[in-house]
């Protein structure tokens, strides 16, 4: 026969033994240099999360069990095992910052990921998640046999009891929520009348009450994090890791792409896929709104914001190269025509100037007057502008400037 | 013991009721209107009074001062004689009441359209209002005070605690956020400052939420749900601790309306850690109110009463969770200035505060007429139409607002904006149009019940004095010993001072090192004052109320460095210092439209002279209204010495005597700007509004960019 001491010896042991596994593992963790926040790991997260999740259930299902064995044992265990579950959530969310942290030293190291984790820790924490289930199968098993012996204990007298209080009978929602059956209300009852309102002493719902201390202990961890511990990044520093990593990123795939269309590579374009590409970008996107849809500088009758395009004058020159240049970063200041870098793509903004140059000469009936120098194609192409050429670098000089 | 009769005045609460049900509809249908205009700007008539700029605070003030409002002081009036067994101390001051706060709302009825406005949500109202709002307020503190004071019930009921501390707080928040400097009769500057007047206001604003929209209408919920299921409730220690908890932490939690923005590190931090502690006492409300059910299941099946307040209660639980999860640093990125807000609070709004209001009013009107309800029916098809509402306005804005954030974070694998920011915009017209139809289904549902609680009326007869008895209290010889909150809950004043107590601490802690540690706000060297022109413009920015759409706001993230600062002269994010002569700060709490925190030089004059008179002549598409009047009105420079003297008293280093010849520098900075208009062919007049506000636009971000150009670009750290 199973005692109830049983019991509670082996779920200490399994609880102790999620305990010093925890313990252990920290240390593995820690060894490395800090990284980044695990919370950027979706997989971490979601792992992190199911072990939470298991351990509630590990403590509600304890309690059921404590509950239902024994209601002399109730007060001290149920103490014993609220202590332990909490100091298990507390060991998780301690560690939790070192979870994406380096393991091993050896170099290698970046080959051995799972889902962006390191496969060491990712081990880890699913023989975490493996041992929790372990011992809620364990709990299981143990409110099985309990409730059956005290099945078999019963005389026919308390089965017929039990019949007539299982009207009022406690569901799990109910012993979740430690709620007492409503045929019990009058012990309940404070005996207070306001305009014949009654009030009831309910005890707390467990959940909502460990929860609370739960958002407490959360606090706390937060403000040691980022500003005490900073393993967490505040706004400025987490603006400037996104910038770099996306440059990378950025860098990467440009020279995987072979696409480096820059101010002095840009040449004409005159396929028709490009310049129906740049006629779609002109007309649908925002140049029309200022140069008008035909280019001719008249928007809706009037005259619009920018130079008319079909002539030959250019305030910021003709060429193919200065006006990629223009478009790419802007006309004089202040004067309307902004920087379209981080709108367009290189292809596009070479699209743009083609399709642009290829207006040249269309003639729209109504038009803005000429601004600007005469450019003729023939005429050796004027250098560009210094101001621009510093510029040239594209992304990397540009972010690396950003404050 | 001899019994006393007496009589609760219900024509009081009468009054209020109507003031509900007018007032309820009318914000409604105000809000309807704004929500059509997001995409199809027409319907702003083309003038300044109707624009969504000017009615969008009419709307928010509607709903939240004059129909939830309307609707806790009928439902204090009603509970608080029953529950305290009196009648209401002074008829008079109750009267006294009633037509102020009413007067009140029709004041601002007429000037937010006019245009003045404060600029701070949910705090527009121009100073002589405000003073108006504090006089009332007390005078309904001294009357709910003496009410409690001449009770025949020994103790407070929960209900009460919660009226109490909403006062309280409520008189509090008033005063602070509006403390202001006129500069002329309907004018005034706020005392506060860019991070500090941030900070001020969203202490303000969160607890606008919290005192005015939560804790009455927590307290109405535990006097008219016991009442109407005829059940006891739950937990009285519940009460207890969730009462305590959430007024304690609700104060702290402004800041989680500023996070990534120049608001210091450690405040966001606070603001984030006491929204997430602020779950359970908030979920002590909703539980305590919905296991009060228990056992009275079957009612809420038949009575309408009861499901609009299990389902109110439930929205509630639904906000109080979303708001802290939204307090979360990596969710407010995504949910910050998107509509996503706006489905939020219109959970709560429409469900939690407009669903209680309709149970307690179909719940006492039957009571006070002496009959029942005219049709349960029609009650319940109310119920299920405003339902439906809700989660036709909540779920198209969740996802307009999570697709749009994803839209301005796009890049592509090169490294560009995928999206520009229009593109953004229309993609998500299909959301509003749906939006508003929901908000339709719950304006149809508030019209049946109008129709409903008539023909209630009709068939009742009102009783306007509903006799009482109860023994007087009388004082104790041997006092009991009791459980120490029962001892508290016999002392109001002592309850009202723990209260002011416990709300002050959050403020306290959080408010005042922003203004006295330097390092949370370094100076910028090249940030000037506005010139007066600028000033004259910016004002004029607040009274179209341009930051209802559009934020001042550059956050630290990537995208929104790409899209509004991407030259390495622009300066980045925004930082704390570029607002220290912005009374009031403007940074706006939602992104309709781009982000104008970098606008100056952007775009040519022209360019912004035609986009005020046609934005979709520039940018087609745009959603923005138009504002012709703009180009005709004339500047009134009249106000400039005032408002230089305002400000040189606010602390704007402005040269001594240079109120008097700010005129002259106007004047110099209107003309050159017509001048440039008039290069482009566009003749206005120096004096013309419009060229105040090009100038103010045009200065935006400009010190920053200043400030780049003057130092060494260095390595940010």
């Amino acid at each position: 026969m199973l005692s109830l001491k049983h019991i509670k010896t082996k779920m200490k042991v399994l609880l102790l033994g999620g305990f010093l596994l925890l313990f252990f593992a920290q240390p593995v963790w820690a060894a490395g240099p800090p990284a980044e926040s695990p919370f950027n790991n979706p997989l971490a997260v979601v792992l992190v999360i199911l072990m939470a999740l298991l351990l509630i259930i590990i403590g509600i299902l304890a309690n059921i069990l404590v509950g239902a064995a024994d209601i002399k044992l109730k007060k001290k265990k149920n103490k014993t095992v609220v202590q332990v579950t909490m100091l298990i959530f507390l060991l998780l969310i301690s560690g939790s910052p070192l979870f994406a942290q380096d393991t091993g030293n050896n170099g290698n190291s970046a080959a051995k990921t799972i889902g962006g984790m390191q496969s060491s820790t990712f081990y880890i924490m699913a023989t975490v998640i493996f041992l929790e289930l372990l011992v809620i199968i364990g709990l299981l098993l143990n409110i099985r046999v309990l409730l059956k012996q005290e099945k078999e204990k019963l005389s026919p007298e308390m089965v017929e009891e039990i019949k007539i209080a299982k009207s009022s009978r406690l569901t799990w929602w109910d012993k979740f929520n430690k709620l007492r059956p409503v045929t019990q209300e009058s012990e309940l009852d404070l005996g207070h009348d306001y305009d014949g309102i009654r009030e009831l002493n309910n005890r707390l719902p467990p959940w909502w009450l460990y929860g609370f201390y739960f958002t407490i202990l959360f606090a706390a961890v937060y403000l040691w994090r980022y500003h005490v511990s900073h393993t967490a990044p505040l706004s400025g520093e987490e603006y400037t890791r996104s910038v770099e990593s996306a440059q990378l990123k950025v860098q990467e795939y440009l020279k995987k792409k072979g696409e480096n269309i820059n101010e002095n590579t840009v040449v004409l374009l005159t396929d028709k896929a490009d310049l129906d590409a740049g006629k779609e970008l002109f007309t649908n996107g925002a140049c029309a709104g200022c140069h008008g849809k035909d280019g001719s500088g008249m928007v809706m009758g009037q005259p619009g914001v920018g130079p008319n395009l079909t002539d030959d004058y250019w305030i910021n020159g003709g060429s193919i190269k200065s006006v990629f240049t223009t478009i790419k970063y802007g006309g004089r200041p202040n004067k309307g025509m902004q920087a379209w870098e981080n709108t367009y793509s290189a292809k596009q903004i070479a699209q743009l100037a083609s399709y642009v140059k290829s207006l040249i000469g269309t003639n729209p009936a109504v038009h803005k007057t000429a601004d600007g120098e005469l450019y003729k194609e023939e005429t050796t192409v004027k250098p560009v502008a210094d101001s621009a050429k510093s510029k040239t670098d594209s992304i990397k000089t540009k972010t690396d400037k950003q404050p | 013991m001899q019994v006393e009769k007496f009589y609760y005045d219900n024509k009081i609460v009468k009054a209020f009721g109507y003031a509900t049900i007018v007032f309820g509809v009318v914000g409604m249908l105000v809000g309807l209107w704004v929500a059509i205009q997001i995409y199809y700007p027409a319907i702003s008539l083309n003038w300044a009074p109707t624009t969504f700029g000017r009615l969008r605070p009419l709307h928010t003030n509607a709903i939240i001062f004059a129909f939830v409002g309307n609707a806790s002081f009928a439902g204090i009036y009603y509970s608080l004689q029953r529950l305290c067994k009196t009648r209401m101390w002074s008829d008079r001051l109750s009267w006294v009441h009633f037509w102020g706060w009413q007067l009140i709302i029709v004041a601002a009825a007429i000037t937010l359209p006019l245009g003045l406005s404060n600029g701070a949500e949910y705090a527009e109202l121009i100073w002589p209002i405000d003073i108006a709002i504090a006089l009332v307020w007390v005078i309904f503190g001294i009357n709910m005070f003496a009410t409690i004071i001449v009770r025949r019930e020994r103790h407070l009921y929960v209900a009460i605690w919660f009226y109490i501390a909403t006062w309280v707080t409520v008189a509090l928040l008033h005063i602070v956020r509006s403390i202001e400097l006129p500069y002329s009769a309907t004018g005034s500057y706020s005392w506060f400052a860019g991070v500090q007047d941030a900070l001020v206001q969203w202490w303000y604003g969160h607890n606008a939420v919290a005192f005015f929209l939560t804790t009455p209408v927590l307290g109405l919920m535990y006097y008219f749900l016991p009442k109407a299921a005829n059940r006891p409730v739950y937990s009285y220690r519940l009460s207890i601790i969730h009462f305590w908890a959430l007024i304690f932490i609700y104060i702290w939690a402004g800041p989680h309306h500023l996070l990534y923005t120049s608001l210091p590190d450690w405040a966001q931090s606070l603001g984030t850690v006491f929204s997430i502690m602020l779950i359970a006492p908030s979920w002590g409300g909703m539980l305590n109110g919905l296991f009060t059910l228990r056992g009275a299941w079957d009612k809420v099946r038949e009575d309408p009463v009861l499901k609009f307040m299990v389902v109110a209660i439930t929205c509630y639980g639904m906000s109080t969770f979303e708001g802290p999860l939204l307090s979360l640093k990596s969710i407010n990125a995504i949910s910050h200035f998107t509509d996503w807000t706006i489905g939020h609070v219109h959970i709560g709004g429409l469900g939690w505060n407009g669903f209680l209001a309709f149970a307690i009013l179909y719940y006492m009107i039957p009571k006070m007429w002496g009959t029942n309800l005219y049709s349960k029916k029609m009650a319940t098809n109310h119920f299920w139409l405003g339902t439906i509402g809700i989660i036709l306005y909540a779920v198209p804005m969740y996802w307009a607002g999570f697709e749009q954030s994803l839209m301005w974070k796009a890049f592509t694998p090169e490294g560009q904006l995928k999206f520009q920011f229009l593109e953004t915009v229309t993609n998500i017209k299909p959301f509003y149009i749906l939006r508003s139809i929901g908000g339709a289904l719950y304006l149809v549902g508030a019209f049946i019940m109008v129709y409903n609680l008539y023909k209630t009326i009709r068939q009742g007869k009102f009783i306007s004095n509903e006799a009482a008895e109860a023994p007087p209290l009388v004082k104790e010889t041997s006092p009991k010993k009791e459980y120490w909150h029962r001892i508290l809950e016999r002392k109001p004043v002592t309850m009202l001072v723990v209260s002011l107590v416990l709300v002050a601490i959050g403020g306290i802690i959080e408010i005042i090192p922003t203004f006295l540690v330097k390092s949370n706000v370094p100076t910028i060297a090249s940030v000037k004052p506005y010139t007066p022109l600028e000033l004259q413009g910016r004002d004029i920015y607040v009274r179209e109320g341009c930051y209802t759409c559009h934020s001042q706001m550059v956050r630290p993230f990537r995208d929104e460095v790409a899209r509004y600062a991407p030259n390495p002269g622009d300066g980045g994010y925004s930082k704390a210092g570029e607002f220290v002569y912005d009374h009031p700060f403007q940074w706006g709490s939602k992104r309709t439209g781009p982000d104008l925190a970098r606008e100056g030089g952007r775009q040519t004059d022209k360019w912004h002279y035609m986009h005020m008179y046609d934005p979709r002549l520039v940018s087609p598409g745009s959603l923005m209204p138009r504002y012709i009047w703009l180009l005709d009105n004339k500047l009134d420079t009249s106000t400039t010495p005032a408002k230089i003297r305002a400000m040189r008293t606010l602390g704007v280093p402005y040269p001594s005597g240079y109120d008097k010849i700010a005129n002259r520098d106007l004047m110099t900075q209107a003309q050159i700007i017509a001048d440039n208009l008039k290069k482009e062919k566009i003749e206005t007049a120096p004096n013309a509004e419009i060229v105040a506000v090009i100038a103010y636009l045009q200065r935006l971000g400009r010190d920053i960019k200043e400030e780049v150009k003057n130092q060494p670009i260095t390595e940010n750290k």
